[in-house]
């Protein structure tokens, strides 16, 4: 593992859209699900979103990112279902335990949306290269310093990821037990993050003055070795993306009243 | 011209109580291999972090003396604009690659970007780096894809690129296999043909007295002595200083083997050299 | 120390920190899950990020943490990211006022952290899952209060906190016991407010 990435390379129009339009696009998502709470807006953003990423090419990657939330997902339905305070109306009796109308569908209210938010966050991380990402951004105004943390996290957990199988096997060997009983388990802890610990505090010391001497520092004005044209497409998508979102604010704060 | 003027240079780390630089002062000239030795604690690393500013720049602590890099006094200047003039390469090849790059191509790219050059530019100097450092055909590679020696050459190529003058190299070798290291070495004397000035510690004193013009010689902080290399090597006091001559200049010393000048002899060639020349004498 | 506590000029150590501390997050996380530990010890790296080089870099690193999870592993860290900087906040906060001593403060100073912590993921609970966490036992706690009609911000903020609790004590400990072993010249690296002294 070179890099940390759930990118999937594939030559789509998907992948070819401005990452930026990709995050407005989350922006725009999150901001539907959480205001407008109307089970047929919530169900045609979700095929938008599948849509998309059908032609991206990526919709089976999508079902690993949703099950990490799959059995909270799953529970929600219950609990809500069984005690949500607004229970009335019971709907079915399974043995001793009565599912309320109400729970229910606010249970799937909630799935809609953590949904949702997990497509349109998907569209994004699966077809766009978190480099290409960190550096559109950086262009955009994101200060190149955080541009260059965010970007070497990618890369440099792997790299202490490979000194951790070191350290578990030095321990090891000088008799450190990591199996048996709970306290025993702890106690191996701190020996086992502590050489981590040093080793990459040691090394901030050595990578600060590397990027020192290449003028990290420079109040000059950055520039990029790659080009970068945004395509009159690119920001059609960008004014279009930008008017549903005003739209969905107005819509919220007039149909409040 | 000298390019790099030092004078009365002390220095003490924070939270330390000893002084790591302890009036130190020397000229080199443009074009000079100068290498440093001693032993551990003798102050060598950081006389290169003065010498590039990141002492005291970087890590504050007490400062006395002046370091002046082609005209600049590094104390009245700053990191980045330091950088453009000299250059450093550490000891471990991992922690000089930035990490943020995905392509030994783009890693050089990293500090020609900060220094804002034109794209143009940018590609023309990538591609005489990795020339110079014969690492054109790795160029699409990610960089922790390297070797040792291959990723220690890639950090002289990325700070080669910013065409500084003058060049500090710590231990550039110490880590890595005798393959990296020679290749290393070559990559130093490609330089110095190139006309850098190079500083180099090392404590591999064979190759060290075969490429280097002069060589300092610090303990405890202080400058003992900067010299040519026979000069250096044929003090019979080095033992005092933590420090070992190189293994022909040993042997000649054990058989009591000077030239005419009373010096003892560096290299393998001049050793061979003199044993000629003794035997052509005696014949 | 006060006045630079809030500054937003970092050096480069303490930028070159973040990326360390987001990876040391992610190998306590691993080391917990090897030890079969039921703590997951994933906010490591964080706190010492802050104990280091104070609150600001602390936050940082908390919140580059879980945006760079969401964008690896699961979109729905960099929701969280909120709970991540408190999390920064206050571990540099409690520590550059000196209040983080010994053993025993740092314990005390864990309850406070788990519960700015649960006061901060509580809302984000409730508007995503219904109040719930995802632990088992957290949840477990949170079905049994609400069966017994509890206000539902309060069931599951005792859901989150019985989580926390440990985690964030146990984290706090660990991450205070790392930094007492650390070399003085590497605690000083991090502090940007040192001037340089003449000879």
């Amino acid at each position: 593992m070179r890099m940390m990435s759930l990118y999937k390379d594939r030559n789509t129009i998907v992948h070819k859209i401005d990452p930026l339009n990709k995050i407005l696009y989350i922006l725009a998502s999150i901001l539907i699900t959480m205001l407008i709470s109307d089970f047929k807006v919530l169900i045609l953003t979700l095929v938008v979103s599948l849509l998309l990423l059908l032609l991206g090419k990526v919709i089976k990657n999508v079902f690993p990112i949703i099950s990490f939330s799959l059995i909270v997902l799953v529970t929600i339905v219950i609990i809500q279902g069984l005690f949500n305070p607004n229970n009335k109306t019971p709907l079915v009796n399974i043995g001793q335990f009565i599912f309320y109308k109400e729970g229910i569908i606010y249970s799937f209210l909630l799935i809609l949306r953590v949904l949702n938010i997990l497509c349109a966050f998907s569209l994004l991380i699966l077809t766009t290269k978190p480099s290409d990402l960190i550096e559109n951004l950086v262009r955009r105004g994101l200060s190149p310093k955080l541009g260059y943390v965010l970007a070497s996290v990618l890369q440099i957990i792997p790299q202490m990821l490979s000194t951790m199988d070191t350290i578990l096997d030095a321990q090891r060997s000088r008799g450190l037990e990591t199996e048996g009983k709970l306290i025993k388990r702890v106690k191996a802890f701190i020996p086992l993050i502590g050489p981590a610990v040093m080793n990459s505090l040691i090394s901030t010391r050595e990578r600060a003055m590397a990027l020192e001497m290449r003028g990290f520092n420079s109040n000059i004005k950055k520039t990029f070795l790659n080009e970068h044209d945004e395509t009159s497409f690119d920001k059609l998508i960008r004014y279009l993306l930008i008017a549903l979102i005003i739209f969905t604010i107005v819509w919220r704060l007039v149909w409040l009243k | 011209m000298a390019k790099i003027v030092v004078e009365g240079l002390k220095y003490r780390y924070p939270l330390a109580k000893k002084l790591a630089l302890n009036d130190i002062s020397f000229e080199v000239d443009e074009g000079e291999f100068i290498g440093i030795i001693g032993a551990n604690g003798a102050g060598k690393s950081t006389l290169c972090q003065a010498l590039t500013g990141i002492v005291p720049l970087f890590f504050k602590g007490a400062y006395g003396g002046r370091v002046v890099i082609d005209g600049i006094e590094v104390t009245k200047s700053s990191l980045s604009e330091i950088s453009l003039k000299i250059g450093m390469v550490l000891q471990n090849p991992f922690t000089q690659i930035t990490g943020s790059k995905l392509t030994v191509y783009e890693e050089i790219a990293f500090g020609l970007e900060n220094m804002g050059l034109e794209r143009e530019e940018m590609k023309r100097r990538i591609d005489e780096a990795l020339m110079l450092l014969d690492l054109y055909k790795h160029k699409d590679k990610n960089p922790f894809d390297l070797s040792g020696g291959q990723m220690q050459r890639l950090a002289i190529a990325s700070i080669i690129a910013m065409q500084p003058k003058i060049i500090v190299l710590d231990e550039p070798t110490s880590q890595l296999d005798p393959q990296g290291s020679s290749e290393v070495f070559k990559a130093v004397s490609d330089l110095k043909k190139k006309g850098i000035t190079i500083i180099m510690v090392e404590h591999k004193v064979e190759k060290l007295s075969e490429y280097a013009d002069r060589i300092m010689l610090l303990h405890d902080g202080r400058l003992i002595d900067f010299d040519t290399p026979s000069k250096i090597f044929s003090r019979d006091d080095l033992k005092d200083y933590g420090v070992v001559e190189p293994v022909f200049t040993r042997y000649c010393k054990s058989i009591g083997l000077k030239n005419e000048m009373g010096l003892y002899p560096v290299t393998l060639d001049e050793a061979v050299d003199l044993v000629v020349k003794k035997r052509e004498h005696s014949s | 120390m006060s006045k630079k506590l809030w500054s937003f000029k970092f050096s480069t150590a303490a930028l070159v920190l973040i990326p360390a501390a987001v990876g040391i997050n992610y190998i306590g996380k691993l080391f917990a899950g090897l030890l079969k530990l039921p703590l997951w010890l994933d906010s490591i790296g964080t706190m010492l990020a802050s104990m280091l080089a104070g609150p600001i870099i602390g936050a940082l690193s908390g919140a580059i943490n879980n945006i760079i999870y969401g964008l690896t592993m699961d979109p729905i860290s960099f929701v969280y990211a909120i709970t991540s900087i408190a999390i920064g906040i206050t571990v540099g906060v409690l520590m550059f006022k000196g209040l983080i001593k010994n053993v025993y403060l740092a314990i005390l100073s864990g309850i406070i952290v788990a519960l700015v912590a649960a006061v901060v993921s509580t809302p984000i609970n409730i508007a995503f899952w219904g109040g719930q966490t995802g632990n088992i036992w957290g949840d477990a706690l949170f079905a049994s209060l609400m069966a017994k009609k509890f206000p539902m911000w309060l069931a599951s903020f005792l859901d989150e906190f019985v989580v926390d609790l440990p985690d964030k004590v146990a984290s706090l400990v660990i991450s205070f016991l790392i930094y007492k072993g650390l070399p003085k010249s590497l605690i000083n690296l991090y502090s940007s407010d040192d001037e340089i002294e003449k000879l």
